[in-house]
C-alpha cells in the first residue's frame, strides 16, 4: 500500500484503517476535507460536492482542490480497469501487504471472494 | 482539436486539457477490434447508466444478479455489451467473473472486451473530472468512421487475472513497485487500449514526486479512498 511507503519517506505514521473506516483520521495533512471531496466525487454527490469545493477552496486554494479532484477522478477509472480485469496483485506488494490487508478489511476485495459474495442468484436469496 | 474544460473557473493544468482532448478525439476514431460509431456507443451508454432505473435498482439489491430488468439506453449496442458498460460505470465494486465470462460467451473476444474497459474506464476520468468541477460534459466524441483497424499480436502471459497480461521483464524501481505493475499490463491484449487508457490517466497522478500542489501522501490517501469505495482489491 502506497500510503504507509509515503508515510514512510515523509516520517509520518498513518492510521491506514481509515481507508476502509470513515469513522477513523488518518493522520494525513487536511485528510477529512480530502475524503469529503474524494468521497463526493466517487459516489457522484454532486450537490454535496459543491458546497464540499466552496469550503476546501477557502481552506486549500483553487489549485490544490483541483489536484484533489484530479486524482480522484483519474483513479475513479483506473480503478475499474483493475476490477475489469480481475488482475493479481504484483508479487511484492502481495508478499508486504499480506497482514496489513486481512486488518484493513481490502482482503475482502479478492476478486475471487467477490465471486462468491456477488455471483448470488435471485433464487438463492429467497430461500 | 477538441477545447475542453473552457467553462470552468478552476486552474486546471494545460498538459492534462490537451491529454483528454486528444484521448476524447481518439475515442471517435476506429479501434483495433471496434468501430468509432462502436465505440462512441459505449460512451453514451456509460453516460446512460448514470440515470438508469434498473442500475439504481441493481445498487440497492444484495447481488447484481439478484434483480432483473431492463437498462435504461440510447443505442443499438447488444445486451450483453449494455449490461457490461452498465456495471463498470456504476457498480464496479461487484464486477466477477462472471461478467467478463457471459461477454465471451456471446461470441466477443478477450481483445473486444478489453477495448470496450479501456474506452469506458477513460471517459469515465474526463466525465469524473468534469463532474467534479460542475461542469458540463463534454459532447460525445466527433465520429471518425472506418473499419476496425486490427493490430499486430503482442506477447502476452498468463499470470492468474480474467485476461492475459502485457509479458515484460521484472524490475523492481526505487519506490519498491515494479517497473511495469499489473495494472499497466492489464489491458496488454490490445496496445492501443493501453495507449487510450493511459494517455487519458498519465496527467492525474504519479507514483513518486507528484507534480501537483498536494503531498505524496496525500495524493496516496485520496487514491486508496478511491479504491476502497470501488472494492478495488488492486
Amino acid at each position: 500500500m502506497l500510503l504507509r511507503a509515503s508515510g514512510d519517506r515523509e516520517e509520518k505514521i498513518f492510521n491506514l484503517n481509515s481507508i476502509t473506516n470513515s469513522a477513523l483520521l488518518s493522520g494525513v495533512e487536511q485528510g477529512e476535507l480530502l475524503r469529503d471531496l474524494t468521497d463526493a466525487t466517487v459516489l457522484s454527490q454532486w450537490e454535496d460536492l459543491q458546497e464540499i469545493r466552496k469550503r476546501a477552496s477557502k481552506i486549500l486554494g483553487h489549485q490544490t482542490l483541483v489536484d484533489i479532484l484530479t486524482v480522484a477522478s483519474g483513479f475513479n477509472g483506473i480503478t475499474r480497469v483493475a476490477d475489469s480485469t480481475g488482475i493479481p496483485l504484483d508479487k511484492t506488494t502481495a508478499e508486504t501487504t499480506f497482514d496489513l490487508r486481512k486488518t484493513t478489511g481490502i482482503e475482502n476485495f479478492d476478486y475471487s471472494n467477490k465471486s462468491n459474495r456477488y455471483d448470488i442468484e435471485k433464487d438463492s436469496l429467497t430461500v | 482539436m477538441v477545447i475542453m474544460y473552457e467553462e470552468t473557473e478552476y486552474p486546471l493544468r494545460e498538459e492534462l486539457i490537451t491529454a483528454h482532448a486528444a484521448q476524447w478525439e481518439r475515442i471517435g476514431q476506429p479501434g483495433a477490434f471496434w468501430t468509432a460509431e462502436d465505440r462512441v456507443a459505449f460512451v453514451q451508454e456509460a453516460r446512460s447508466s448514470q440515470s438508469c432505473d434498473f442500475c439504481i435498482l441493481r445498487k440497492k439489491a444484495m447481488s447484481p444478479y439478484a434483480v432483473t430488468g431492463k437498462h435504461t439506453s440510447f443505442t443499438n449496442l447488444p445486451s450483453v455489451l449494455i449490461d457490461t458498460i452498465h456495471r463498470i460505470r456504476t457498480d464496479p465494486q461487484r464486477i466477477t467473473r462472471r461478467m467478463f465470462d457471459e461477454v465471451l460467451a456471446s461470441n466477443y473476444s478477450r481483445e473486444q472486451y478489453i477495448e470496450l474497459v479501456s474506452v469506458v474506464t477513460s471517459a469515465t476520468i474526463i466525465d469524473t473530472l468534469h463532474q467534479a468541477l460542475g461542469i458540463s460534459l463534454p459532447e460525445t466524441p466527433e465520429i471518425n468512421s472506418g473499419n476496425p483497424l486490427g493490430q499486430k499480436k503482442p506477447h502476452l502471459v498468463d499470470e492468474g487475472a480474467w485476461v492475459p497480461l502485457a509479458d515484460t521483464k521484472f524490475t523492481l524501481t526505487d519506490t519498491g513497485m515494479p517497473s511495469a505493475p499489473n495494472i499497466t499490463r492489464a489491458m496488454g491484449c490490445v496496445p492501443s487500449a493501453v495507449e487510450l487508457f493511459f494517455g487519458t490517466f498519465r496527467h492525474h497522478y504519479a507514483l513518486k514526486n507528484i507534480p501537483m500542489n498536494i503531498s505524496q501522501s496525500q495524493a496516496e490517501y485520496v487514491a486508496s479512498r478511491v479504491s476502497s469505495i470501488n472494492e478495488c482489491f488492486y
